[in-house]
């Protein structure tokens, strides 16, 4: 399988774009998080603190919701390397059948039928005719260009694409092993049209920038599955929009064209989105100042993602997978019907029981966490993206008091994660004995 | 009654029992050995591909996880041209956790103690699993040439640095001498 690994990504070429860098290996099954970055899944997962928010392995953004799989870059990476991708899969199989523990499905019909349906949808059949033609065209001649033409009646939400065949245009040089692509794989969950910097919401769907901005309003809401977006406007997936640029260049052109258009005669913009964003960030930290706040160690909730689990937590008391069934209070009322993260078996008809978290964990993780989110977090965070950046630089602590290094190397040596967490719980039970 | 109390305390007993196991099944995961393999082997083909200056690393013998390092140091400072040997150990669910670097040539350094321990955010809580070996080494060459004396692991060291930096170029250089060549 080593082998075939290899060969695989000889004889494929991966793109940089699409190396994980937490694994060094082709994405599998990838997530984009809020910040743009993108990892597989498991690599996602496994870079997650259970006890608190999580950070991007290279912003160090921080987040609090595991994210969905993004399905079309799953389906994409799948159709330009079928080797590789198979090999990747059977290889996360292996490790996953070793840990009992397994990732999502994806159905690549379901994924179809999904845009079959969209496409039957009367309100954007004028897209969808569009589409279609873009992607017979890329599909027959792979010299197709498009030519952005204004709408009729001049509203600029009728921009649509229009096809114009040009039979000298030279063969893509990218196209070497990313013939089976075409436009109508990196389509924009709103517009229909080829995504102009992509952005990839909580729930793993894309769209373009500009359209998740048109759609923003006092709180993003995904219009596919109608799931609500953690932490206001997600920033643009770099990776995907370069690949874009550099795969579709005429394409990416035109509909930056089109965007720009759009943009003038809209009002609507950024400094909506930066308030909203303001304000869930504050909710985020009073969830953890509020000593009254119910964090569920190492808990995710199944539909949203947020993990650990802040405030109510549902338990499946039917699903008999070891990594079992849970839901935070907002997804538990809201009857949310998405199925679970990893695979469980979950039905609708399955109950639920309300588990209450553990007093004196929560007590003790406050006791470990609280000074760190009492202000010292701004010094840790600042002092590593500082190392990350810029590795010749010493970090500069000038400001900084005899006392305050104290705390701040003092305090993570008790907290941590993983491996601290074993410690944590000895502790608590010799406190509870 | 006496009955029912001790049934009810069973049937509490076990309710308390189930929803504690329940808790214990959480979204805390293993890393496999062989993932954590790849990503070392990875890293060892990219760092024999392209080395970084003045660094080389691999395992020491069989083992995978155990690693054996080597900066040279940079000119300019007091330790240039001293060899300065590194023990490398990846934990089993690396890169999640962070490989843990320990010196093994004596370095007269505010940041290192005289058991070759090292005091480097990026390899405590400033770790990230996008790191890799190669910008740990990059890190380490760094605090050669810029040591961080308000952070430090031996602070008569760091003091020296700070009020007579003549005087601990001319330690630091006549350990390397001693030590490092």
């Amino acid at each position: 399988m080593e082998d075939r690994t290899s060969d695989g990504v000889k004889s494929e070429e991966i793109s940089e774009s699409f190396i994980c860098c937490v694994c060094l290996d082709l994405l599998y099954k990838p997530i984009v998080l809020c910040c743009g970055h993108v990892s597989c899944f498991w690599c996602v997962h496994k870079s997650m603190n259970g006890l608190r928010e999580s950070h991007c392995p290279i912003c160090r953004n921080s987040y609090n919701h595991f994210p969905t799989i993004c399905q079309m870059l799953h389906f994409l990476l799948q159709k330009m390397y079928p080797i590789a991708y198979k090999a990747r899969e059977l290889q996360v199989l292996e490790e996953e059948k070793e840990n009992d523990c397994f990732s999502p499905q994806l159905d690549a019909h379901a994924h179809n039928l999904q845009a079959d349906q969209d496409l039957e949808n009367p309100a954007c059949k004028e897209s969808s005719a569009t589409m279609k033609q873009l992607d017979s065209i890329s599909h027959i001649s792979d010299n197709g260009t498009t030519v952005p033409e204004q709408g009729t009646n001049g509203n600029p939400e009728a921009t649509g694409i229009a096809i114009d065949i040009d039979k000298n245009f030279p063969q893509n040089q990218h196209s070497g092993n990313c013939k089976q692509i075409s436009v109508a794989d990196v389509l924009c969950a709103a517009c229909k049209q080829m995504l102009f910097c992509p952005v990839v919401l909580n729930c793993g769907h894309v769209y373009c920038e500009s359209c998740a901005i048109g759609i923003a309003g006092e709180m993003l809401k995904c219009q596919v599955c109608q799931s609500p977006q953690p932490k206001g406007l997600p920033k643009v997936c770099l990776e995907l929009g370069n690949f874009l640029e550099e795969q579709f260049p005429k394409e990416y052109a035109l509909r930056r064209d089109a965007v720009r258009l759009k943009e003038v005669d809209s009002n609507r913009g950024w400094q909506t989105n930066g308030s909203t964003e303001g304000g869930k960030q504050a909710d985020i930290l009073a969830w953890w100042s509020d000593p009254h706040s119910k964090v569920h160690m190492n808990a995710g909730c199944d539909s949203c993602g947020m993990y650990p689990i802040i405030g109510d937590r549902y338990r499946c008391t039917d699903c008999v997978e070891k990594i079992g069934f849970d839901l935070c209070g907002d997804c538990y009322n809201t009857r949310s019907k998405l199925p679970g993260r990893f695979n469980q078996q979950h039905t609708p008809e399955h109950k639920f029981e309300l588990v209450p978290s553990n007093m004196i964990r929560n007590i003790m993780l406050r006791l470990v966490t609280g000074p760190i989110d009492d202000g010292s977090t701004l010094l840790i965070t600042a002092d590593g993206s500082e190392n990350l950046e810029d590795l010749s630089s010493p970090p500069s602590l000038s400001g900084v008091t005899e006392e305050n290094v104290e705390n701040s190397l003092a305090i993570p040596a008790t907290s941590g994660d993983g491996a601290e967490e074993h410690q944590d719980d000895s502790q608590t039970t010799e406190y509870l004995n | 009654m006496m009955n029912s109390t001790g049934m009810m305390m069973m049937t509490s007993s076990s309710s308390v029992s189930t929803s504690s196991s329940a808790s214990t099944s959480t979204w805390s995961s293993t890393t496999s050995v062989s993932a954590s393999g790849k990503r070392i082997q990875k890293e060892m083909a990219e760092l024999n591909k392209d080395p970084p200056p003045d660094c080389s690393a691999g395992p020491k013998g069989d083992n995978l996880y155990h690693w054996v390092a080597t900066i040279i140091g940079p000119p300019g400072t007091p330790y240039q041209g001293g060899i300065y040997f590194l023990d490398i150990t990846f934990p089993s669910d690396y890169p999640f956790k962070p490989p843990k670097v320990v010196f093994k040539t004596r370095i007269y350094h505010c940041n290192v103690d005289s058991a070759g321990n090292l005091r480097l955010e990026i390899l405590k809580d400033s770790w990230s699993p996008a790191l890799t070996i190669t910008k740990v080494l990059l890190a380490i060459r760094s605090i050669f040439t810029n040591p961080d004396p308000y952070n430090p692991l031996v602070p008569g060291i760091a003091r020296l640095y700070l009020t007579d930096r003549a005087k601990h170029d001319e330690r630091a250089a006549e350990w390397t001498m001693r030590f490092a060549k």
